[in-house]
Order: structure tokens, then C-alpha cells, then sequence
């Protein structure tokens, strides 16, 4: 079943053409990474999905509903969630308040607390800080503290922005695993990604963006095989 | 001169009443540039609006002898007036002052807050034909001696308030989902939104928050010093924001730490200088922070965003 429509959007900033046309699907169970270079429109397609930015033409559909006329916290409130583009925690609030935070349009306190005892689960790390101050965690803490953060609103659909940003090899391995399992527990991912390589492994779809344009759309098994694909985003690490 | 002993206590105790006014009114200015990075320099007149909101209802309650029976009532119903009419008075100022000027300028919304100002100088000068009132006269002021220092009760009772009010904002701020969502909004608007924040409703929240504290220190300072005018929320407002910026703009307990600290400052300063030049202190002070210290005592809390 089809989740998320983007179609043919136009996202601008001020007389910035960013985004020239997008259109992409997610369907139920998926994870479809989004990949590009620097500047391709990443981040303003997720941003314009959540409601952050309004595209000038073109329309956003959340299980056959419109949602691009929708401000974002009531975006939010239909199931889609975003952990932004360089993990965005709330550096003055402590672990637990920022997956409160996540939690925010939830009532159901009982599930809240089972929530956060899964994210708990997926980063024992974090059930360690708790009630430290965010903004001394270490990078990678940060990035589990925003993925936990974003799946604490029980999302439909979440939408993660270059998880695997700044983090050491080792970490990255970690994240994408977890990745890949909270999609098995049932949640659809759109991941935007420049590790292409990584996201590869554990997506099932992916796009190509270019300078606000999708040039590609396939499954993962058809996109590494791609010749463009393998020249411009798997770059030398597809020869070892 | 040395002063006595008797005299440093009164001033202090006169430094700490004085001080939790400035407090008051100084965490709305805070709270406010905590979120919007914004100076509300019509928050003098929100405080002036619910003095004179807490007079209208006790000359009310005087008038049908309600007052005169249920003292406590009164004041209570005082309060809660005062309250509704400044908070409403600052929900309404953002949005037809502020919110459209959101992504304008500051300097724009600065003009604003001056204009506003202005124009709510003006709306109590028509109201109340620009003569000074006099509070009703319904507390029973008694003095308390301790040893051969004595306090009126008008002071414990705003000493006290004050201090109530504070620990009442600080367990908002640090425990409710709220209060906690007032601190997400205010270091990253769009963060907060992707959370499902409701950033405009959490922006109203702070307003109101910041006015109903602003209005308990305008009904107090009525009640203890009893004249009040529509002119009167003109030098408290210079001077809270004065604390606020001593304490460090955007910083809850820098707000209440620099207004003690300016209240007695004032307070004593009488030893230093003639009790005229009072106002001389605090914008002394004021000069001379911006200019040595501008982040203040415990430090400016600006958003760590690039
Ligand atoms: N706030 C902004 N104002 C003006 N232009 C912007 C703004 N944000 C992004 N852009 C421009 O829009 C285009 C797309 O930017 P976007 O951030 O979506 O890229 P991205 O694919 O996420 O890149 P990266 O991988 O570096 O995060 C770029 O050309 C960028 O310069
Ligand atoms: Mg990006």
C-alpha cells in the first residue's frame, strides 16, 4: 500500500529554484533512501514533506490525504516524523526530556513509558545519561538520542536526514543496524543519505537526486549495478 | 556614618520587597527574549495594566461592601483579575504587534514594542482621565517586631509572593510538558516543530505566562505603595529589564537573581548616595553592564545554532 506520495514538487528559496519537480513514493514496510551530493535537495524534500518549507507547485499525499497545506506539528500528528539533518537534540535539555520531547503530541502515558524503555532497549547508552544535559553527548549519543527522539512519536513514517553524518566507521555500522530493525518491527523509513554504499545495504528502493531533480529511480539491486551510480555515489569503494 | 544595624535589616528587607518585584517583572522580558530573541518593551505597561485591573476589581468589591467582609477573597479576586487582563493584554500584543513581524528585522518589532507602548500609555491615560488612583485601603498593614527590627506584614507578604511565584514559574519550566516544550521552542523553532511542538501555541504560552507575573507585581506594588498611573510601569520596566540583562537575558534564574540584586543595590545605595538618585543606580548599573558584562552575571542563553 502506498504511504507517502510526493508529487512533482517545486520547493524555492526566495528566487532559489531548490527543488524542481520531485516525485517519489513510499510504500508500506519500505525503506527508501533518497541519495545525492551536497546541495542535491535532500534535506529540503524532507523539509518540504514536513511541512517546514511549502512548495510553491505540487502536492504531498500521506495514506491518500494531503498533508503539504498542513503546518508541521500537525504533520507530525498524522505520522510522519523527521530526525533533521545534523541531529538537531535539544542541547540544553537532558536525554530523557529531549525523548519527551519526541513523545510531545502523545497522551498515552503508559505507551510513552513502554516507548522509552524500546529506545532504551535499542540504545542502552542513553538510558546511562538520561538525565544528562544533551549537548555533552558524544556525536554518536547525539545521533542515537535523535533517532530514538524522532521513533518516540510512534511515527507511520519516519524520515531520517544523514544519520550516518560525522560518525566513525564502526558507529555507522551500529546506527544503520538499528536502522534496519526498527524497519523489521514494521516502520517504514525514507533515509536520505551521501553514504550510498551504506544505505545500500539495508534499503530496498532508492532515488537518485541531482540538483533538485530525481535522475533515477530503482531497486537497490538495479541502482548498484548502475554505471552512474557506481561512478558518482559508490565511488572508489566499489573496487575493494 | 556607619548605619546601624537596625537600618542595614530594613533595607535589606526593603531591598528583598522591591527585588521580587523587579524579578517578577523581569522574568516576562526574559522569557519573552529567551524564545523570540526580542526586547518587549511594552511589558511596563502589561504590569501597569494589571495594577490597574486588580484596582478596578477592588474598588468594585469595596463599593458593594463585598471587600470590606472577605478581605482575603478580595485580594485573591484581585490577583486573578489582574492576571486575565495583562495575559490577555500579551497574548494579544503578539499577535497584532509581533507575530507578523516574526520574520521581519528586529529592529522592526522593536518599533513595534515602542508603538505599542505608547499606544497603551495612552488607552489608561483616556480611561482613567490621567489622574493617579489610590488603591483601596483593605489590608490590615501590621508591623512585626523581631527584636528591635520591625517588618510590615505588606513585605513579608510580597517577599513571600514573590518567592511563590518564582519556585511556582521554575517547577513549570523545568517539569511540565509545557514547560520543557517552552525550553525545545526556545532554542530551535524547527527542531520543535518536527517534534509536533506547537511553536505559535507554545509563543502565546510564554506571553501569558510572562504577563501573569508582571500583573501579580503590579497589584502588589499597588497595594504597598498605593498610588498608582498610567505612567507607572515606565521606570519598573527599565528597571526589571535592567535586572534581566544583569542576571543575563534569556536566563530564568539570572532574571531572579538580578532583580534581588538590583533591589538591593537600590536599597542600599542610600548609604552612597541621596535616596533621589535611586533611578541613577539602577540605569548606572544598566550602562555599565552592556557595556562590561552584556551576557550579565550568569551569562546570556543563546541558542548554540550556527
Ligand atoms: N536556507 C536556504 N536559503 C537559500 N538556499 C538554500 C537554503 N537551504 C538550502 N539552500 C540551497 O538549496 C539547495 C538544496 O539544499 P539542500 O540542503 O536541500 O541540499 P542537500 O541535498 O540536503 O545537501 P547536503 O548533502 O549538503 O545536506 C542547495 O543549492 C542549497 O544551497
Ligand atoms: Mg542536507
Amino acid at each position: 500500500m502506498e504511504l507517502l506520495k510526493v508529487e512533482d514538487i517545486h520547493t524555492y528559496y526566495g528566487s532559489i529554484h531548490a527543488l524542481q519537480g520531485i516525485s517519489l513514493r513510499v510504500m508500506e514496510g519500505e525503506i527508501v533512501t533518497l541519495i545525492g551530493s551536497n546541495g542535491a535537495g535532500k534535506t529540503t524534500t524532507l523539509n518540504t514533506i514536513s511541512g517546514i518549507l511549502k512548495p510553491r507547485k505540487g502536492a504531498v499525499y500521506f495514506q491518500g490525504e494531503r498533508i503539504d497545506p498542513l503546518r508541521p506539528h500537525q504533520i507530525v500528528a498524522k505520522g510522519v516524523c523527521q530526525s533533521p539533518e545534523g541531529r538537531k537534540i535539544f542541547t540544553r535539555l537532558t536525554v530523557q526530556e529531549n525523548l519527551e520531547m519526541g513523545a510531545f503530541i502523545r497522551t498515552d502515558s503508559e505507551g510513552i513509558r513502554q516507548d522509552l524503555d524500546r529506545v532504551y532497549q535499542l540504545f542502552p547508552r542513553l538510558r546511562e545519561r538520561r538525565r544528562q544535559v544533551a549537548g555533552t553527548l558524544s556525536g554518536g549519543e547525539q545521533q542515537m538520542l535523535a533517532i530514538g527522539r524522532a521513533l518516540m512519536s510512534r511515527p507511520k513514517l519516519l524520515l531520517l536526514d544523514e544519520p550516518s553524518m560525522g560518525l566513525a566507521p564502526v558507529l555507522v555500522e551500529t546506527i544503520f543496524d538499528i536502522i534496519s530493525d526498527i524497519n523489521r518491527q514494521g516502520n517504514p523509513i525514507l533515509l536520505v543519505e551521501q553514504n550510498a554504499l551504506m544505505a545500500f545495504l539495508i534499503a530496498h528502493r532508492g532515488y537518485v537526486i541531482q540538483s533538485g531533480r530525481i535522475v533515477l529511480e530503482d531497486s537497490v539491486e538495479n541502482l548498484q549495478e548502475n554505471e552512474m551510480v557506481r561512478k558518482l555515489y559508490l565511488g572508489e569503494e566499489i573496487e575493494t | 556614618m556607619i548605619p546601624s544595624f537596625e537600618i542595614l535589616i530594613d533595607q535589606l528587607i526593603n531591598g528583598l520587597t522591591i527585588g521580587g518585584i523587579y524579578a517578577l517583572i523581569a522574568l516576562g522580558y526574559t522569557l519573552v527574549y529567551g524564545i523570540l530573541f526580542m526586547i518587549n518593551f511594552a511589558h511596563g505597561e502589561i504590569y501597569m495594566f494589571g495594577s490597574f485591573a486588580g484596582f478596578f476589581v477592588l474598588v468594585q468589591l469595596t463599593r458593594s461592601g463585598f471587600a470590606q467582609q472577605h478581605v482575603y477573597l478580595s485580594i485573591l479576586a484581585a490577583f486573578v483579575g489582574a492576571i486575565l487582563v495583562s495575559s490577555t493584554l500579551g497574548v494579544l500584543l503578539e499577535r497584532i504587534a509581533y507575530r507578523p513581524l516574526r520574520k521581519a528585522p528586529r529592529l522592526a518589532a522593536l518599533i513595534s514594542a515602542i508603538g505599542a507602548s505608547i499606544f497603551l500609555q495612552n488607552v489608561m491615560m483616556l480611561i482613567v482621565k490621567a489622574r493617579m488612583q489610590v488603591y483601596p485601603d483593605i489590608f490590615p498593614e501590621d508591623w512585626i517586631e523581631i527584636g528591635s527590627v520591625s517588618i510590615s506584614t505588606f513585605q513579608i507578604f510580597i517577599i513571600l509572593g514573590s518567592v511563590l511565584m518564582m519556585a511556582g514559574l521554575y517547577f513549570f519550566i523545568k517539569r511540565t510538558k509545557t514547560g520543557k516544550a517552552m525550553r525545545a521552542v526556545a532554542e530551535d523553532k524547527d527542531t520543535a516543530a518536527l517534534m509536533g511542538i506547537n511553536v505559535d501555541r507554545i509563543i502565546v504560552t510564554t506571553f501569558a505566562v510572562g504577563s501573569a507575573l508582571a500583573a501579580v507585581a503590579g497589584v502588589m506594588v499597588g497595594m504597598y505603595y498605593t498610588q498608582i498611573n498610567h505612567m507607572m510601569g515606565f521606570i519598573p520596566g527599565i528597571k526589571a529589564f535592567t535586572a534581566a540583562v544583569l542576571g543575563g537575558i534569556g536566563n530564568v534564574v539570572g532574571a531572579m537573581v538580578g532583580g534581588y540584586a538590583l533591589g538591593l543595590f537600590e536599597a542600599y545605595g542610600v548609604f552612597i548616595l541621596p535616596a533621589q538618585y535611586k533611578d541613577v543606580i539602577a540605569f548606572s548599573l544598566l550602562v555599565l553592564i552592556l557595556i562590561f558584562r552584556p551576557r550579565g552575571i550568569l551569562g546570556e542563553v543563546v541558542s548554540e545554532r550556527a
